[in-house]
């Protein structure tokens, strides 16, 4: 027999959970120089709506989108309007709806509560991570941003929250300052947190009022004002992604009277014969295992392992191969 | 392709495309029930039992060899598979389809009967839980199926069907039946046959076989 059948309880379901850097090529943190907008895209039909912020220049054939900033505006405000008799109606405002309907869902009247001015809530930066980025979800406590208009380091709290705040949108952490996951309310400020991350949907919320320093920052779009942009004022940018990986633990056995003669052509001394090679392979064959393959009932192979270098396999051996599968 | 790192045990399992289709197919065919080892790669003429520092050097050129990375296509992997045979066995089962090659012309049909060779004593036999067969590239094919194995999984298998790109098709039974398509579209022009494999493998003794199939354009039909 070659094939052995496995029975329930060699097998193992597995999930563990992986972080790594976010970003391209698994840097750990972008820089202003990695941080750079393509003009084709910001002058595009999308620029109305958001920025793209890639890792390369554009000319760079590897350029790849890192996340995108989104700015949004109850009022409309930093966008001309779609047509310009109606007031309001702009993509700001367009972006604002969004992110309310994402993150807020059916609640109409929620709005985000930065701890400032009530006006305040009305406005906010988006930071959208690229889904390829952040995986499955963003690691809370990895996030660190550096804004050239702001002293502080932003970081969001999960290190010292005690309890995590669950929403329609998943968990959210709010921003403050400090480094990797102990962010605090910012000492004196009037304008509230710098604002909210939402791990589970790839997002970060920031407060225009509260990192603007002196004034607002203001994401205006490729039909507006390009005064002061989101990524223009940051310096480095460090971010981790998580996702859980289920694996298969599948548990082959060969016992001792398994497995230990082979169909491999050099195992005898001519193919058409079959006439072992060795005589000393008779009664002491030695065989070596270098591949397992995973079957269906039909002998279908599914899937196929490689050792990393030969296992030994006769009479007086027993072999427990784990094979590991992810999904 | 590259070499794996032999200086940790890994065992990591990838899917083949034959997995792939079936987890796509999602209809409880990719369900893993059973294993089997191989050793491709691996040249047991390195053996040496004439080594002068003693037995446990007679596996010295195999021990540390570096094994290539797995590979993604079912008709590659698994060549080889060890087996469980009765200790004392002198000769190796070997599978016999009586042909060496089987060439046929569009719409052409053909049974084959693999037989085993030196297997349990006899020297020739058929496997009572029949034969695995294999076709490279099902498009060559209108018919290909396996009779004689009368499970509910064998007749699910055989019955079966893939449409589309040059995939495999499996097929299990004591005789394999294989029509020949009489699609034209399949070659391209100026050319007259296409070419695939078929690997049997004997389901209780493991023997392996693998012979060209040619498919051959009826230029009349043109």
């Amino acid at each position: 027999m070659s094939f052995k059948r496995l029975d329930p309880e060699d097998f193992l379901v597995s999930a563990d959970s992986i972080a790594a850097p976010a970003w391209s090529n698994y840097s750990a943190s972008l820089t202003s120089a990695t941080m750079v907008t393509h003009a084709s895209q910001t002058g595009g039909p999308s620029g109305q709506y958001y920025t793209n912020v890639y890792n390369l220049v554009e000319s760079n054939p590897l350029a790849e989108a890192q996340f995108a900033i989104a700015y949004g505006d109850l009022k409309g405000s930093g966008s001309f309007l779609y047509n310009s008799s109606i007031p309001g109606l702009s993509p700001s405002r367009t972006v604002y709806g969004q992110f309310m309907n994402l993150l807020f869902g059916e609640d109409e009247n929620a709005g985000f509560n930065y701890g400032g001015p009530v006006t305040n809530n009305q406005t906010f930066l988006a930071i959208v991570v690229n889904r390829a980025r952040y995986k499955q979800t963003i690691k809370p406590g990895s996030f660190q941003l550096q804004l050239s208009s702001l002293t502080p380091l932003i970081t969001d709290n999960s290190s010292i929250t005690p309890t995590v705040e669950y929403t329609n949108a998943g968990r959210r952490y709010t921003l403050g300052s400090g480094s990797f996951g102990d962010g605090v309310m910012p000492a004196g400020s009037t304008n509230g947190v710098y604002g909210y991350l939402y791990p589970d949907v790839g997002v970060i919320i920031l407060n225009p009022y509260a990192i603007g320093g002196s004034a607002p920052l203001r994401q205006f779009n490729n039909n507006g004002n390009d005064a002061v942009t989101l990524e223009g004022r940051m310096t480095r940018f460090f971010l981790q992604s998580e996702e859980t990986v289920t694996s298969d633990f599948i548990f082959c056995r060969a016992r001792n009277a398994e497995f230990n003669y082979s169909v491999n052509p050099s195992f005898s001394v001519s193919a058409s014969a079959g006439s072992i090679l060795y005589n000393d392979f008779i009664q002491n064959p030695v065989t070596y295992v270098t591949s397992i393959g995973m079957y269906n009932d039909n002998n279908e192979l599914l899937a196929v392992a490689k050792l990393s270098k030969p296992l030994k396999k006769d009479f007086t051996k027993e072999a427990l191969v784990r094979v590991k599968l992810d999904f | 392709m590259g070499y794996l790192n032999n200086s940790i045990v890994t065992v990591d399992a990838i899917l083949t495309r034959k997995g792939r289709e079936l987890l796509a197919r999602n209809d409880g065919s990719f369900r893993i029930t059973q294993f089997a080892l191989a050793d491709d790669e691996i040249d047991y003429t390195m053996w040496d039992p004439d080594n002068p520092l003693g037995s446990s050097f007679y596996g010295a050129a195999i021990d540390n060899m570096p094994l290539l990375e797995a590979f993604p296509d079912e008709t590659q992997a698994m060549k080889y598979l060890l087996t469980t045979l009765p200790r004392g066995t002198s000769k190796l089962p070997i599978l016999d389809l009586g042909y060496q090659v089987i060439s046929l012309y569009q719409g052409a049909s053909i049974a084959i009967t693999p037989q085993t060779l030196n297997y349990l004593g006899g020297t020739q036999t058929y496997e009572s839980s029949g034969y695995v067969a294999t076709i490279g590239d099902v498009r060559l094919l209108s018919n290909f199926n396996g009779v004689g194995i009368n499970t509910a999984q064998a007749t699910a298998l055989n019955s079966t069907t893939t449409l589309g790109a040059a995939v495999s098709k499996t097929v299990v039974g004591t005789t394999i039946n294989m029509t020949a398509t009489t699609t034209n579209a399949l070659f391209p022009e100026g050319v007259t046959q296409l070419s695939t494999s078929l690997i049997v493998v004997g389901r209780d003794s493991g023997a392996r076989i693998v012979i060209p199939v040619q498919l051959n354009k009826n230029t009349n039909n043109c």
